[in-house]
């Protein structure tokens, strides 16, 4: 049989960031697993709402029984591997089946606010918090990752909402760009 | 332009940005900062409209806003507010309710008959007879007031956006800049909201002075980091300070909604002028003082030539100054704080031409300014709870009680100097700091991922600031003769009085009845007069008659704002880029985008029956389910039995609601010990998701299940028909797909073209020989091309799902919702071997046991139905009735001509008298006309044996 073919994600017409404008990326292919364990538990040493990175694996605690790690492959499975769970942790991949998308730049919690109801000022949404919301109406896990200084979001959604989620953070992200007109 | 004043220092035009417009097609020229009635004034115009019902020419009465004379169209737009909207190049605006034109209007004639045109003369007269009132619609429609709506005008980019500003002010005159700035400057988050294009209110037409201290607030609140947003309008105040903004200069939008959630709002609007009552109060040359000063000072226009001031304030009388300065001839100054007044107003309709004193005497004026009063407008701290109180002493209302996160500054609350006004901003600022620092905390310390905040919750600060006072001010609301009180609906004081006498005498009933204060000033000018008026027909003060609740929006809103952004996810699959390459002809089935037909479904049918076809299931919903207790959630969920399910197996299930409806229906499979799929309707992924976790989280939290949804984590593809074995053996080398290895019911994992980690079942929809094949989605793409590519030879082709619905409906499978209703409990179904009451509980379980014991009522029967007329096909809900009688007893639930057969097929739900094989049953079809149709034995008109399906 053949070698694994390549990935594809469900952002297929990716277009590029307007000059000034927050950048939209496609990080789908990250590997992603969903580990799962009773509430109140913390199987991976980090709390509900917060996010912990080990060996370049962001480790973020999506609900109350739910973390989820995304990373490269092989270091997912290194942590998972170098990771002791008792019988009642479960771990599922995810990662065909969640829509993974960052946003970064200075504005680019003023882009969020124009699909999403969630208060991203520093003290409420700060680096290393999680969330879960509606953005522009499909249901979405948020996780304040800083990169370089700036602030920046993954949003974690359904894999089948990929384009349409795309188009709709990217127009939120356009009246940020040097080119829209000013008053 | 004639009427244009010599350049000024507080004028906001750019007199170096000439713009060309027209007004009924008459050009013009004016200034970029020109509002369109300032330019159209200042070209020598003075009749910018028609009144609503007598269609009396009207001039500016406010200049801003607010004003109800001065609604035109703008191009394609209706309703603009021509005192409001700023001028633009090349600007088509022309007159609105006139026809043929402005200056000729025969709708005018509704003023010949003005005294029988009173309240209620619509609601009275074309209520009867009833039979005519679609020829009265026709005829009063065209007496609609209004602009023209163009429908071909495309949508325009309206936008939304969520904020969470620690404190927003409402208002931008100098209370609320000196609130927005103290604030902002103990480190809070502020949004100042201004209804006008200008901060500083009415420093703005105030004197040089007046405007230095507006511009050194604005300075001072930009350096301080307040967000400001002018010509914007914060509409509406909901519970826990959910604050609505209107933004309708953002650029490169037409109108932004915003939604705010504040944590203190400072109200903050000024105060409104008040229009005074009497005969003539609505000509072209009457106008409020405030009116006057903005055309002066702000836009450099000469209001009239020769003027009569009424003044009862500081405002009137520095409207005389101003007049004075701009050349005006000062004919009369009455003050009405020494008791002067004035009777009415005379003129040609066309303009005022004098003014009667009430002694009798006229004075010859085309301008009267009038300066009587404020309206306090309290619509946010009504919609805050609150109920102002009239004060008769400064002849306005005041608010009573606010509630914690509401604090009102400014004019509404009371009078003073400037500096004082000022000061009271400031210490209003500093409250709302503090007290937004406490909600702050209390919302830190209650979301999780919030910054802990240091310390214990701080107490709400209570209010010590020091008030303002109120000032005495003569209550001037009517004159002696009967004027307009609502500009907007042309409602009189006389009006009034009639509605009251006939019995409309409490104000919110008036206000119904005769439409005052419901027009596009929303109450802003004529709710006191109109309460002073009806307080004069019930012999009371204001104070007894009391007010009507302002509720939102404060100023009218934009229906495209309000639609926002239009946000309709959509969900496809990782085949939908091949579907759409290759003739797809979608159907939308709930967000789901899907193929329905690649374009001719009965060939897809046929192909499926003699070769093999591949249909795209993606929407299939897919849970994944881990745990010890899998099967006792499985024994909850389905009415049968899951607890023997061996590894490799998969098992069909029904699932019902507590009320044994049916709910939805899938397969299961056991992956491994504690691993399982479970299928369910495409429709229904969410919904079992949301069921199961609902039984677990409130009803089970010690079984050890996760439940997880991973509908979307595979690309779901059927392969059906005699050859799909033959098919699937060509791409996989590490499963037996033999008949005997890999039976029927059964499920298996392996590498499908070189894609690991796939699952597949053997089940059959369409009645085939047919895996289900369940592919991780990002490689999705890959097996599919493949399929099709190493199927060539086989006659492979993909089908819709139109096909896969006639497969089904030959095979007698019903589809949960299709089939089935909000009423269908499960035994109709047929499948009452799979209700499993023995079992200890499932959903539904008391409603099924009743519903299947003695003495309960029959429920209906799922058949297959065979039509007599091999080629018509009932639509679908077509009535089945008991021959030779219009008694209903059952409907065609599915029916498809069936390419296979030849023949039409059907599944219908009929009373059980009508069930057994061999009835025949009478259905009416959608024309009225009735046909025949047989029963069947079985629900599958195809292969009732299964033998394909089990090939």
């Amino acid at each position: 049989m053949a070698d694994q073919p390549q990935f594809r994600s469900s952002v297929t017409n990716p277009v590029a960031t307007p000059a000034g404008a927050p950048a939209l990326t496609d990080e789908s292919s990250l590997t992603k697993v969903s580990v799962r364990a009773r509430v109140g538990a913390s199987p991976l040493g980090v709390d509900f709402t917060r996010t912990d990175r080990r060996d370049g694996v962001l480790i973020a605690g999506i609900r109350p029984d739910e973390w989820l790690l995304l990373g490269a492959g092989a270091g997912v499975e290194a942590l998972l591997a170098g990771t002791e769970f008792d019988g009642s942790v479960n771990r599922i991949d995810v990662t065909h089946s969640r829509l993974c998308l960052r946003l970064s730049g200075v504005c680019s919690a003023s882009a969020l606010e124009k699909v999403c109801s969630l208060d991203f000022d520093d003290t409420m949404f700060p680096d290393g918090a999680t969330g879960s919301a509606s953005v522009a109406k499909v249901s979405s896990d948020l996780i304040r990752d800083d990169q370089d200084g700036e602030p920046s979001y993954l949003i974690l959604a359904d894999r089948s909402f990929g384009q349409y989620l795309y188009d709709a953070i990217h127009d939120t992200t356009t009246e940020f760009s040097s080119a829209w007109p000013s008053s | 332009m004639i009427r244009r004043l010599e350049p000024r220092s507080g004028e906001v035009i750019d007199r170096a940005t000439p713009l060309k417009f027209t007004w009924n097609s008459k050009k013009h020229i004016g200034y970029a900062g020109d509002t369109i009635v300032s330019a159209l004034l200042a070209n020598n115009e003075s009749v910018f409209s028609r009144s609503m019902k007598y269609h009396r020419r009207r001039g500016v009465l406010t200049a801003d806003y607010w004003d109800p004379n001065t609604m035109v169209q703008v191009g394609t737009e209706p309703n603009v507010r021509g005192a409001h909207r700023l001028l633009e190049a090349d600007m088509l605006v022309s007159a609105q309710n006139a026809w043929p034109s402005l200056d000729f209007d025969v709708k005018a004639a509704n003023g010949l008959f003005g005294r029988f045109l009173t309240a209620g003369f619509y609601y009275k007269t074309f209520i009867k007879p009833q039979r005519l009132w679609p020829a009265y619609e026709k005829v009063l429609a065209r007496f609609a007031p209004g602009g023209v709506v163009d429908l071909n005008t495309p949508h325009g980019y309206h936008d939304k956006r969520y904020c969470h500003p620690d404190v927003v002010v409402a208002g931008g005159g100098p209370a609320g800049l000196a609130a927005a700035i103290s604030a902002a400057q103990a480190g809070m988050n502020v949004m100042l909201v201004e209804h006008n294009h200008h901060l500083g209110g009415h420093l703005r037409w105030g004197t040089d002075e007046d405007r230095a201290v507006a511009d050194e607030l604005e300075a001072t609140a930009r350096m301080a980091g307040v967000e400001i947003l002018t010509d914007s309008t914060v509409t509406g105040r909901y519970d826990d300070n959910w604050i609505a903004v209107s933004q309708r200069n953002h650029p490169g939008v037409v109108e932004r909604l915003i939604k705010a959630r504040a944590k203190i709002l400072v109200v903050a609007p000024g105060l409104i002028e008040r229009p005074y009552v009497f005969a003539g109060n609505d000509l072209p040359g009457v106008m409020l003082s405030g009116a006057a000063r903005r055309l002066i000072n702000m836009y450099a226009v000469r209001p009239g030539n020769r003027g009569v001031v009424l003044t009862a304030n500081a405002d009137g009388d520095a409207a005389v100054v101003d007049l004075e300065r701009a050349g005006v001839e000062i004919a009369a100054v009455l003050d009405a704080r020494a008791g002067e007044t004035i009777s009415k107003a005379s003129g040609s309709s066309r303009h005022l031409n004098s003014v009667t004193l009430l002694d009798g005497s006229t004075v010859k004026a085309d301008l009267l300014v009038t300066a009587v009063g404020w309206t306090a407008p309290t619509s946010l701290l009504n919609m805050a709870g609150d109920r102002p109180c009239y004060s008769p002493k400064a002849a306005r209302f005041f608010s009573t009680a606010l509630p914690d996160n509401v604090i009102a500054t400014g004019g509404i609350v009371g009078d003073g100097r400037l500096d004082e006004l000022i000061a009271h901003g400031a210490s209003s600022g500093e409250l709302a700091a503090e007290r937004a620092a406490a909600v702050k905390h209390r919302l830190r310390s209650t979301v999780t991922r919030a910054q802990t905040p240091e310390g214990p919750e701080p107490p709400m600060p209570a209010d010590h600031r020091d008030g303002l006072c109120k000032a005495p001010h003569p209550e001037l609301y009517r004159s002696d003769t009967h004027g307009m009180v609502d500009f907007s609906e042309d409602v009189g004081s006389k009006d009034l009085l009639s509605a009251a006498a006939e019995g409309f005498d409490s104000v919110e009933l008036l206000k119904r009845f005769t439409t005052a204060t419901m027009g596009p000033s929303q109450g802003k000018l004529e709710t006191v007069n109109t309460v002073a008026v009806l307080g004069e027909a019930r012999g009371e003060s204001i104070e007894e008659v009391g007010t009507t609740v302002w509720r939102p929006p404060y100023a009218p809103i934009s229906l495209g704002a309000l639609a926002g952004r239009v946000f309709e996810p959509v969900r496809v699959s990782s085949l939908h880029e091949w579907h759409t390459a290759n003739n797809m002809k979608p159907i939308l089935a709930g967000q789901w985008i899907r193929p329905d037909h690649y374009g001719d479904p009965a060939a897809e049918v046929t192909n499926v029956r003699t070769n093999v076809g591949i249909i795209d299931v993606t929407p299939l919903g897919k849970l994944d389910l881990r745990g010890p207790d899998v099967p006792r959630l499985l024994n909850l969920l389905y009415t049968n039995e899951w607890s023997k399910l061996p590894v490799g197996r998969v098992r069909y299930g029904m699932m019902c609601a507590e009320d044994g409806v049916v709910a939805d229906d899938g397969v299961t499979g056991r992956l491994g010990e504690d691993h399982y799929l479970m299928t369910t309707t495409s429709s229904g992924a969410g919904q079992i998701w949301q069921w199961a976790e609902m039984w677990l989280q409130t009803e089970h939290p010690d079984w050890q299940v996760h439940v997880t949804p991973v509908t979307t984590g595979y690309t779901s593809i059927n392969i059906a028909g005699p050859r799909s074995r033959d098919l699937l053996t060509r791409l996989v080398d590490d499963v037996d797909l033999s008949p005997v290895a890999f039976e029927y019911m059964n499920v298996r994992s392996g590498t499908i073209a070189g894609v690991a980690d796939c699952f597949m079942w053997r089940i059959g929809f369409t009645g085939e020989l047919s895996f289900e094949i369940h592919v991780p989605a990002g490689f999705g793409l890959h097996v599919w091309e493949q399929l099709i590519e190493k199927g060539a030879d086989l006659g492979v082709g993909p089908f819709g799902l139109e096909a896969q619905r006639i497969m089904r409906l030959e095979k007698g499978h019903f589809i949960v919702g299709q089939d089935t209703d909000g009423l269908t409990k499960a035994p109709t179904t047929g499948l009452t071997p799979l209700i499993r009451l023995d079992k200890a509980d499932f959903a539904g379980k008391p409603e099924l046991e009743w519903s299947l014991g003695a003495g309960a009522p029959e429920l209906p029967v799922l058949v297959a139905i065979r039509p007599t007329d091999p080629q018509l096909v009932p639509d679908e809900a077509c009535q089945i009735l008991r021959k030779g009688t219009a008694e209903i007893v059952g409907r065609i639930t599915s029916s498809r001509f069936s390419p296979t057969l030849g023949r039409s097929v059907c599944l219908g739900q009929v009373t059980p008298e009508f069930a057994a094989a061999g009835t025949e049953i009478t259905v009416r079809l959608c024309d009225g006309s009735d046909t025949t149709a047989t029963v069947m034995q079985h629900h599958a008109h195809f292969d009732p044996e299964g033998v394909r399906l089990r090939g």
